[in-house]
């Protein structure tokens, strides 16, 4: 039942952050819309994190097929890009020809990448035209042609010491192919990880087998027969060392897909310019999300940036269907559906969307991001995350305290940013344990620990070792957990006449529940048998009443 | 009623679903050197029973300290042994049956010509035996002819229940003996702990642990987490709240690296498409940002259990569910996420590997199947379908138009209380709602706000201190009957002794009140009598007693085969008994087109999330000595000097940081109020989690500050995360409410 006409809304990119929104919009209230995504690639909407794990064979290409919302409200054309966009009219025309009319643009086509334009990568006319065996990574036809490619070479050279960079890296290695990572930097990932930290990663990656040159670049792609044979490396001038392989890897950054927006006279710097509100300054009824976009906050291509702001927009296009349902109502009878927060159960979506709106002036100003930027490497047993204040640093911010922990031997670097009582930024190389508590510790904002050098370690208390000997054993030590039995419970039976395990249970009950500790009894039967043979050890002090304290 | 001979009984220990074999020696206490139940009656009463244990499946001849003393309960001092009345002094006195009766009778009577048959509820428990369950849904229906009648197995059971029905098309905890584990190769035990809360269940873990494949999944390390250590399993540690975020992630990996079993999924189950995708969003590093556990241990994970699955050679594997995932406003999606996962690797209604959901309170399984919950019928069926209805009716003798429909569920039903159009009066069956139901500070409110607070109990709990009116009843070895265990195992309960005073059984009560309320349905009162009906009213129903009968089960036992599964119809003319039904799921499922469905679920996170003010996690668990309210086990002076009162695990650094010393007393606070316990520093917590067990009323009392939130499909509450601060308690001041009234 709806009051008022669907919204109409068309979404132009069918990747995981458009996919995402219509999945966000469809759950919120299919009816309240009428969708129309236009998609340039020709499959369903998958998972492009994945694609290095489909590089690395660590995946299914099955498994990254992403959920595609559907609806008799949702209308998708798959292998269809948008090729302009009339402002005035409100229509975008698609590459088959079709005009689709829209209440509210979301732009969504995300970023390609970028490739340098060095020989053997530009043909004549300076066109960038990449040879047979070269590839970027960026989307599913990329992964598949490097899979089909590394089977057939035992070679090969990856261009960009970013994430995507090591990721492919990594998991081409892992594949068994002999893999050159070249990067301009001293270290890999260095817009995430400072010297150090990189540093130890690079010990990492090589002892993975791969083969680092940092500080260099590519100056020429060899191409023989029109196929890529190695690449020329930029030290040592024209005559730079030449490193041979077929298949060439370039993940050195992408570019936002912004010229839709810029034809159609939107503001784009980088990307396409948006507010917090993710609508162009130029056009309240134009949004951009995702990898093709530039709010305020700046953006880091990471798609949890890119899901956020697409959970954002739904709230907001939402609200505007509340809104306009709430003015349908005031001119019709009252009606029951305002459901407030009552009994544990949800309030309904009036409710929440009022309440959505009420709060939004004072989020507006400045939109709460934190917790999107956690940069997660996805290379196995070489362990590498970054989040918030991380990297290097030109200077000391006022409040920030930095605790790090550097472990070049053991392959470990950890450094954790403290401002205010919580983390505020974290680096963690080779200790996977830590990263996971960091990364909990700064998404969630929980309190750090009043010495915050305890964040660098896996917290753990001082206990003492498992008793060598039942004579260590301290006497309240309970050694039956079912039935609350201590070491003295059982010496005091021994000394009232036990003599075998079995008059142990039987006086004691210990071994009568699970039986995990009949291994426990039986030793201290047979010390008992021994040390009171022996006129040993002295009757037990009375001890305390057995706590929970377990064996 | 009382027994002269000084045999043994069989029967089965009075506490959790694990219902170990015992044997109970009517008293007098013989041999001095015997510590079992050396406890003496108080004067004039029968002298005690001994326990001792029994070879029985689920418990292989093993107690717990709690099933060693049970007899104690028996002879508690402050025992109920005549029926309360709140009197013009508001001070409860002893009464009369007759008058206790009237006053009850009188009361119903003018809620209902003021406020109608809905303005009288009824709450039960799943402690109670399937023939007290049974009556009272009967009585709730057909006398009082009320819609809201539901019971505290929805604070336990209820989202395994609604996951399970959903993609099987039934609800048996385990549709497997539970003896069955012993062969797995890998066991999942997610959001459970039963080395503490059911002890001898561990001994079914052993195979698992040496083959290194008992998984936990726990956000502490927990007494069973410690079983999987030195190489006998994983423990995984998620941050509160996240369970379903590790099994989404687990399901990825089986998909990403090939691991379902695909001829299983093609020809058993429906859905797994939609599920595929479902999980392409949860790789193991994203799940990690979310649930604090690194993905390669998630990795690890989804292969050692994968491994395990028989379409990869393995030995067989079982994923079993417990509170710590259910207890979730995305309790049901979560169990949908387990049994997602078992699906795809083939595990689900194959002999030696499965999914189950441990089930907590002793008759939890027979408790949700005959009528206690709010839309169900007999023999697991839905109040709202006709030819239930119709079937039922007949059964009962009334017109199926004059039963009512679906009511409220618990949470809902304990906020409705003496609110304007909310029931009125109240029975309490079985159950301790002041100190067991989430926001307990609410539910005493609501229950001061009743006209009318019926509690039938065996000892003055919190909740029958504030009645009007306490009908002392007979308990577990004072009374016939039969339970059901968390296998599905139809089992007895045998009478020993007889109980004190004018104690009475439930089913004499109801049928007692039936008469009074000028009700022409008939009310037997022998249990025996009672099965027979309940096992009419389950034909054909999804739990199907029909087969059974306290006889056959008596036989049963007698041959050395104790207890019989359900399903278990009766035989049509000249067929042989139905033998039960052990293993379900073996050939179908019970849907409609028999496949399993699988459902897609996504992770949404706790309703009441941690936060600037409330940056701390509160979980709840229970102890290995008492039993969810205590109101027993706190009167086992065995088990209260182990555990004597409430206290909170703190990690070191929580404790550091909000300047709360080990053994000092703590403050934690919710949005819902404040409580107050024992601080025990320990690295078996998370720095960002602090656990309490529930056991306890008064300052300590923990579900006075969980969450009520529920799931939206199961109705359950959120018990088991909710976001608190922590703070050091006021020196040397206690909370007025602070006293346990717990004699010595």
């Amino acid at each position: 039942m709806t009051l008022h006409v669907p919204l109409k809304i068309v979404v132009v990119g069918h990747g995981m952050v458009g996919s995402r929104l219509v999945d966000e919009l469809v759950r919120r209230s299919a009816e309240s819309f009428d969708i129309t995504i236009l998609g340039a690639e020709p499959y369903e909407p998958y998972n492009r994190v994945l694609l290095s794990d489909v590089v690395a064979g660590r995946t299914d290409v099955a498994a990254i097929t992403m959920p595609e919302p559907s609806g008799e409200h949702v209308t998708t054309l798959r292998g269809v890009s948008a090729v302009s966009v009339d402002r005035r009219a409100r229509t975008v025309t698609d590459s088959a020809g079709a005009v689709h009319g829209y209440d509210h643009l979301v732009l969504a086509t995300g970023s390609r990448a970028r490739v340098f334009p060095v020989p053997g990568l530009v043909d004549d006319d300076g066109e960038v035209r990449l040879p047979a065996g070269v590839h970027a990574l960026r989307t599913l036809d990329d992964a598949r042609e490097i899979v089909a490619a590394s089977v057939n070479t035992p070679r090969a050279v990856v261009v960009g010491g970013g994430v995507l960079g090591v990721e492919a890296a990594y998991g081409l290695a892992g594949r068994g192919l002999q893999v050159t990572l070249v990067d301009t930097a001293p270290a890999p990932m260095a817009r995430q990880l400072d010297s150090a930290a990189g540093s130890v990663l690079a010990a990492g990656l090589e002892a993975s087998g791969v083969t680092l040159h940092s500080r260099t670049s590519v100056s020429e792609v060899l191409v023989a027969g029109g196929r890529a044979v190695g690449v020329r490396l930029a030290t040592g001038g024209e005559d730079g060392e030449v490193v041979a392989a077929r298949l060439v890897v370039l993940t050195t950054g992408t570019v936002p897909e912004a010229g839709l927006a810029r034809d159609a006279g939107l503001s784009t710097d980088r990307g396409i310019v948006v507010g917090h509100d993710l609508a162009s300054p130029d056009d309240p009824r134009v949004f951009a999300i995702g990898d093709c976009a530039q709010p305020p906050t700046g953006s880091r291509g990471l798609v949890a940036e890119g899901w956020d702001q697409a959970r954002r927009l739904a709230d907001h296009l939402s609200s505007l269907v509340a809104v306009r349902a709430e003015q349908a109502k005031r001119v019709t009878a009252p009606r029951e559906h305002l459901r407030f927060p009552h009994e544990g159960e949800r309030p309904s979506m009036a409710v929440r969307l009022g309440t959505l709106i009420a709060s939004r002036a004072a989020t507006d100003a400045g939109v709460d991001t934190r917790g999107t930027d956690v940069v997660k490497v996805k290379a196995g047993s070489l362990s590498i995350v970054a989040m918030g204040v991380s990297g290097a640093r030109d200077r000391e911010v006022p409040g920030q305290r930095a605790v790090t922990l550097h472990d070049a031997a053991a392959g470990r670097y950890v450094e954790a940013v403290v401002a205010d009582g919580i983390l505020v930024g974290a680096t963690c190389v080779g200790d996977p344990r830590v990263a996971a508590d960091l990364t909990a510790a700064y998404t969630r904002r929980t309190p750090v620990p009043v010495d915050p050098a305890f964040l660098l370690l896996t917290p753990v208390m001082p206990s003492a070792e498992p008793a060598s000997s039942p004579e260590h054993m301290p006497d309240d030590t309970t050694v039956c957990r079912c039935n609350g039995v201590t070491k003295h419970d059982i010496t005091r039976c021994w000394d009232d006449g036990a003599r075998t395990p079995e008059d142990i249970a039987t006086a004691t009950r210990a071994t009568t529940g699970c039986g995990s500790c009949r291994e426990a009894v039986c030793g201290l039967a047979d010390w008992l048998a021994a040390s009171r043979a022996d006129g040993g050890e002295a009757a037990d002090a009375e001890p305390e009443p057995a706590g929970l304290a377990s064996v | 009623m009382s027994r002269t001979v000084a045999e043994p009984v069989r029967t089965h220990c009075p506490y959790c679903a694990l219902q170990c074999g015992m044997q109970l020696t009517p008293g007098p206490v013989p041999a001095p050197d015997a510590p079992a139940a050396s406890v003496s009656a108080p004067a004039g009463r029968e002298p005690l029973p001994v326990v001792a244990p029994r070879d029985f499946p689920t418990n292989a001849g093993g107690l717990c300290q709690k099933g060693w003393t049970s007899a104690t309960v028996l002879g508690v001092p402050d025992r109920i042994t005549t029926p309360l009345v709140r009197g013009a002094d508001g001070e409860l006195a002893a009464a009369t049956w007759d008058e206790a009766l009237d006053v009850i009778t009188e009361g119903v009577r003018s809620v209902q010509a003021e406020h109608g048959p809905q303005g009288v509820a009824v709450f039960g428990g799943g402690g109670l035996t399937n023939e007290k369950a049974y009556t009272l849904g009967k009585f709730a229906r057909t006398v009082l002819r009320t819609p809201n009648i539901d019971y505290n197995g929805r604070f336990c059971m209820s989202s395994a229940a609604a996951a399970g029905n959903r993609s099987f098309g039934a609800d048996r905890g385990m549709p497997f003996p539970l003896t069955d584990l012993g062969g797995a190769e890998v066991v999942l035990l997610l959001g459970s702990n039963p080395a503490e809360t059911m002890p001898p269940f561990v001994q079914h873990l052993a195979g698992a642990r040496e083959h290194g494949g008992l998984v936990v999944l726990d956000p502490r390390r927990s007494a069973t987490a410690r079983l999987a250590a030195d190489g006998q399993g994983i423990h995984l540690q998620p941050v509160p709240g996240t369970d379903m975020v590790v099994l989404l992630a687990l399901l990825h990996v089986v998909v990403a690296e090939g691991l379902a079993d695909r001829t299983y999924l093609a020809e058993r189950t429906s859905g797994w498409d939609d599920v595929v995708r479902s999980v392409a969003a949860w790789w193991p590093e994203r799940a990690e940002t979310v649930c604090g556990v690194p993905a390669e241990e998630l990795r690890t994970t989804a292969r050692r259990l994968a491994a395990a699955a028989p379409s990869r050679g393995g030995r067989g594997a079982y994923v079993l569910t417990g509170r710590g995932v259910e207890q979730s406003s995305q309790g049901t999606a979560t169990v949908t996420a387990a049994i997602n996962l078992s699906l795809a690797l083939g595990l689900v209604g194959r002999e030696g590997s499965g999914y189950g959901c441990l089930t907590g309170q002793g008759n939890g399984q027979g408790g949700r199947e005959h009528g206690q919950k709010n839309d169900q019928l007999p023999g697991y069926r839905k109040i709202d379908d006709p030819a239930a209805r119709e079937h039922v009716a007949g059964v009962w003798g009334v017109d199926p138009a004059v039963l009512p429909g679906p009511g409220l569920p618990a949470v809902a039903l304990l906020n409705a209380l003496g609110t304007p159009g909310g029931p009125r009066a109240l029975f309490v069956h079985g159950s301790n709602v002041l100190v067991s139901a989430p926001n307990a500070d609410r539910v005493r409110e609501r229950l001061e706000a009743l006209d009318l607070l019926v509690v039938c109990d065996f000892v003055p709990s919190e909740t029958a201190r504030m009645a009007d009116v306490v009908l002392p009843v007979t308990q577990w070895a004072e009374e016939e009957g039969t339970m059901t265990s968390l296998e599905g195992r139809v089992i007895r309960r045998r009478q020993v002794t007889t109980a004190p005073g004018e104690a009475r059984s439930e089913l004499w009560l109801l049928a007692e009140l039936a008469r009074r309320l000028g009700s022409e349905v008939s009310f037997p009162t022998d249990p025996a009598v009672v099965f027979d009906e309940l096992a009419r009213a389950s034909a054909g129903g999804v739990a199907d007693y029909s087969g059974l009968s306290h006889a056959r089960l008596d036989a049963a036992e007698d041959a050395g085969a104790p207890g019989l599964f359900w399903p278990c119809p009766a035989p049509s003319a000249g067929e042989p008994e139905h033998p039960g039904t052990p293993r379900m799921f073996l050939d179908r499922f019970e849907t409609p087109d028999g496949r399993a469905r699988m459902v897609p679920v996504d992770h949404v996170g706790p309703t009441d999330d941690v936060r600037g003010d409330a940056p701390t996690y509160l979980v709840t668990g229970r102890v290995l000595q008492h039993y969810q309210s205590g109101a027993q086990t706190r009167r086992v002076p065995e088990l209260d000097r182990i555990v004597p009162e409430p206290y909170a695990e703190l990690h070191p650094q929580l404790g550091l940081r909000v300047g709360v010393a080990d053994g000092a007393r703590v403050r934690i606070t919710s949005a819902r109020g404040v409580v107050e316990a024992t601080a025990r520093w320990t690295d078996v917590v998370r720095p960002d989690t602090v656990f309490m067990p529930f056991h306890w009323s008064g300052a300590g009392s923990v579900n006075r500050i969980t969450s009520d939130a529920v799931d939206p499909i199961s109705s359950m509450p959120e018990f088991k995360v909710c976001a608190v601060s922590v703070s050091p308690a006021a020196h040397g001041e206690r909370d007025v409410h602070d006293s346990q009234e717990v004699p010595a």
